[in-house]
């Protein structure tokens, strides 16, 4: 075995274990097929963990490992490369992913089809970050869409099917333009790697003109509506808000962010690639605030955390933006890049924990209204659970989301705020952290008890089932992971800057845990708690309900993403 | 807002889609850009030689782009899996949804539309058309045709079976535990297969039969049958289960 085949094994162990879990499917019922099942997971989630760690050592090096697979010419053979960025993509998914599947055994969905998507997915997202083909890209993302359609409608709730089939005719409508902008570039310069694409079209002159700005917008927005940025969003919030909970937490936590790091392998070699991230990376912070905006306004617990998804994924593209259009060898681009990455880690971690833990409180609860849960602690405690690990977990979370030290929010929101220092988007992102903090505020008032006492007759504080075992041990392990990555902030973001680049730079300020930064933080905390409480007020309440209510629409993503579609297509244009 | 002030804003936005995407379409479909020829000729030249296969779509793609084919048979498989999940479970779901009982749903079923004639006659022909789909399938190298094609003219051949069972066809090639147990070993086999050429040292999804020229085809063969057979056992499940049988 060589090492260009290892790095091929986050792709191909989860295969594995994908069809081991397909055979218990078709031959074995009950604990047989558990058995089997839960050793192709182990296949498919745990060993490419170690592996992780056994290939550390030559990323670490900074070595990027290219193969062609099948061993054939570069030309004409399908390219990947395993580098840092590879490297970090998937082990953000296989610690969230592994969480999730431990979780759903107790939870549901449970069984074999579930494992067998569920793996087919996580394959799926490792190979989308190592692959440098632009078909290749396409079938990465056929497969990890196909797979989070069945998925999200498998939590058989009523909405739940019309959800993934809005998010199923988006995304196909989508990869229908990846495909025309795919054959733009193939006619232009006969080659699907990037390298291939990129180096024929500096040939050409006016580098493809025309065609190859169009090509590169079809492509480009068509992967933007997979990361959900703000006009392209709408199929997100009812997909991750009905999606069983554990798969809600991929969802959120890796999904949408597989893309976009793929996305960056293409950007960075292509013609106009800095164009296109720097009107992303302002669209980034409209969405960081847009996002966080119509979250304060939700009903629906479950809602809220996606509408705060989309807002997240708003301060990772809008730094990830910034860093493409500088150039992400240089040292300002490298430290935006490994803020925006630090961030997506971080965020994959607290909202994976925040969707578990909110979503095991409202099942024991039975309740997922925010105005009328109260006091789901205690439901908690009558559902056998002694030790409240799920509200500390969701405090946890909810720390690192608001970015209170020394939680690890606070340390990437940090590096967030320092590497976009005097800049607009700066502002915006700080306005939208605000919004976040009087928007927690909100949600864990679901855990207080409530004024009015209330009767027995109610219902309300009956559990509906008992907690359990699996679902606590993954929400701890995400809440741990919170803390430990939250105070080992300063080694962490060194990490992910050397593995993202060889260029000496700083994404985080020398001082982290210092009194000025704990001032800014108190802050945002203060604002946060006044903007809540004007929220509370009578025309507060008015304004709130004006936004939940605003017109949706199924169609509104197609106009949505053919308008955002021609935009990118003139900015590239008329920024050359 | 009146029906007919919506109907003006859904024409509307329509032409507002169809402007902005004929607006970025216009400019690669315009193109008098000269196609690329050297993938062409790339492949005209060694196509045959590095795989053994004289149909040079069967070299694309079992030969250099066999990893992207193994991604769209798993499309295919989640695709049906999916497909069969959401049939199975959609009827109680809708039911909880739109607050209504089971029974109603059930009773919406239309009785069997079949006569002795198409009894018969898809009886009759089923064999036939499962032996074709098998011929389509094991000689895609050579002539048009493959895996894909292959397995559906073989789905299509279980559907006639499952048809013509009432006339007493001794087969259980349309009962769907089978089919999907096919459709399971299959996709193992071809997760296998494309691990076969590490252990010779060859790389993943490569030919470990490429030692020798003579016998290189036979790689393309297999990969031809597995992906006929997960094709054929994976879509004659799904229209196996839509008949009713599973």
């Amino acid at each position: 075995m060589e090492l260009t085949d290892l790095i091929l094994a986050p792709v191909v162990l989860p295969l594995i274990g994908a069809s081991l879990a397909f055979c218990a499917k078709a031959f074995h019922k009950n604990d047989k097929a558990w058995k089997l099942e839960s050793f192709a997971a182990a296949i498919g989630l745990g060993l490419p963990l170690l592996l992780l760690v056994y290939l550390f050592q030559f990323v670490n090096l900074g070595q990027s490992i290219q193969v062609s697979i099948g061993r054939w010419p570069g030309n004409i053979g399908i390219l990947y490369r395993f580098d840092g960025i590879a490297w970090l993509v998937s082990l953000l998914g296989f610690t969230v992913g592994s969480a999730a599947w431990v979780y759903s055994q107790g939870s549901g969905p449970k069984g074999p089809g579930f494992t067998t998507t569920f793996l087919i997915q996580t394959a799926s997202m490792a190979a989308a970050a190592m692959t440098v083909d632009l078909f290749n890209l396409f079938v990465c993302l056929e497969v990890m869409g196909l797979a989070s359609y069945i998925l999200v409608a498998s939590s058989e709730k009523p909405g739940a099917y019309l959800a993934s089939f809005s998010y199923l005719m988006i995304s196909a409508t989508a990869m229908v333009f990846f495909l025309i902008g795919l054959l733009g570039f193939y006619k232009l310069t006969g080659s699907l790697s990037y390298e291939g694409i990129s180096s024929v079209l500096d040939s050409l002159p006016q580098k493809g003109g025309t065609m190859a700005t169009a090509s590169l917008a079809l492509i480009v927005a068509a992967v933007a509506i997979r990361v959900a940025i703000m006009p392209l969003y709408g199929w997100l919030p009812d997909a991750h808000a009905l999606a069983p909970h554990s798969i809600s937490a991929v969802l959120s936590g890796v999904l949408i962010k597989a893309p976009l790091f793929a996305l960056t392998r293409l950007l960075i070699v292509m013609p106009g690639g800095g164009d296109v991230g720097r009107l992303l990376s302002y669209t980034g912070a409209i969405t960081a605030l847009a996002g966080v905006i119509i979250a304060l306004s939700q009903k629906d617990t479950k809602q809220l955390l996606a509408y705060h998804s989309i807002s997240q994924i708003g301060y990772v593209v809008c730094a990830w933006g910034a860093a493409i259009a500088a150039g992400i060898t240089t040292p300002a681009g490298i430290a935006l890049f490994s803020a925006s990455f630090l961030h997506a880690l971080y965020h994959a971690l607290f909202k994976g924990l925040l969707f578990l833990t909110v979503g095991t409180t409202t099942d024991l609860a039975g309740e997922r209204n925010v105005y009328k849960l109260r006091n789901a602690a205690l439901s908690l405690h009558k559902a056998g659970e002694k030790v409240p690990i799920t509200f500390l977990c969701f405090l946890t979370a909810a720390f690192a989301i608001t970015a209170i030290p020394p939680f690890n929010g606070y340390a990437s929101k940090a590096a967030l705020s320092y590497t976009l220092k005097g800049s607009w988007q700066g502002l915006f992102l700080y306005a939208a952290s605000l919004g976040t903090v009087a928007s927690f505020i909100k949600l864990s008032r679901i855990y207080l008890p409530d004024k009015k006492s209330i009767s027995p007759s109610t219902g309300m504080n009956m559990p509906l089932g008992k907690i359990k075992k699996t679902a606590q041990f993954s929400q701890l392990f995400l809440a741990l992971m919170c803390i430990i990555s939250g105070i080992a902030a300063l080694p962490m973001s060194r990490l992910v800057l050397r593995l993202l680049g060889e260029v000496e730079s700083d994404s985080l300020p020398p001082y982290l845990f210092s009194v000025e930064n704990y001032t800014k933080t108190g802050l945002v905390v203060l604002g946060g708690i006044l903007l809540y409480f004007l929220i509370s007020t009578k025309s507060g309440k008015k304004v709130l309900q004006l936004i939940r209510n605003r017109p949706k629409m199924f169609h509104g993503n197609f106009v949505a993403l053919s308008l955002g579609m021609a935009f990118l297509f003139y900015w590239i244009k008329l920024s050359n | 807002m009146t029906s007919g002030q919506k109907n003006f804003f859904l024409a509307f936005q329509t032409i507002l889609i169809l402007c902005s995407v004929v607006l970025v379409l216009v400019p690669v479909f315009l193109s008098t850009h000269p196609w690329p020829t050297l993938a062409r000729d790339f492949l005209e030249n060694n196509g045959f030689n590095n795989t053994g296969a004289q149909n040079q779509v069967s070299a694309i793609y079992l030969g250099y782009r066999a990893y992207d084919t193994l991604g769209e048979t798993i499309v295919l498989l989640l695709a049906v899996s999916g497909t069969i999940g959401i049939i199975s479970k959609s009827g109680i779901s809708l039911a909880r949804g739109y607050g209504e009982t089971m029974s109603e749903f059930s009773e919406s079923k239309s009785t069997l539309l079949r006569t002795d004639l198409i009894d018969v006659v898809t009886g009759k022909l089923g064999p036939i058309v499962l032996l074709f789909g098998l011929y389509v399938m094991l000689f895609g190298h050579i002539s048009p045709g493959g895996g894909f094609q292959g397995g559906v003219v073989i789905a299509s051949g279980i559907v006639f079976m499952a048809l013509g069972s009432k006339s007493g066809a001794s087969t259980r090639l349309e009962e769907a535990k089978v089919l999907a147990k096919i459709e399971s070993v299959c996709f193992l086999l071809l997760i296998l297969t494309s691990l076969a050429g590490i252990p010779m040292g060859m790389g993943y999804f490569s030919n470990p039969m490429r030692v020798d020229p003579s016998f290189q085809v036979i790689y393309i063969i297999i990969l031809n049958s597995i992906i006929g057979l997960k094709v054929g056992a994976g879509i004659g499940y799904m229209c196996v289960a839509m008949l009713g049988k599973g």
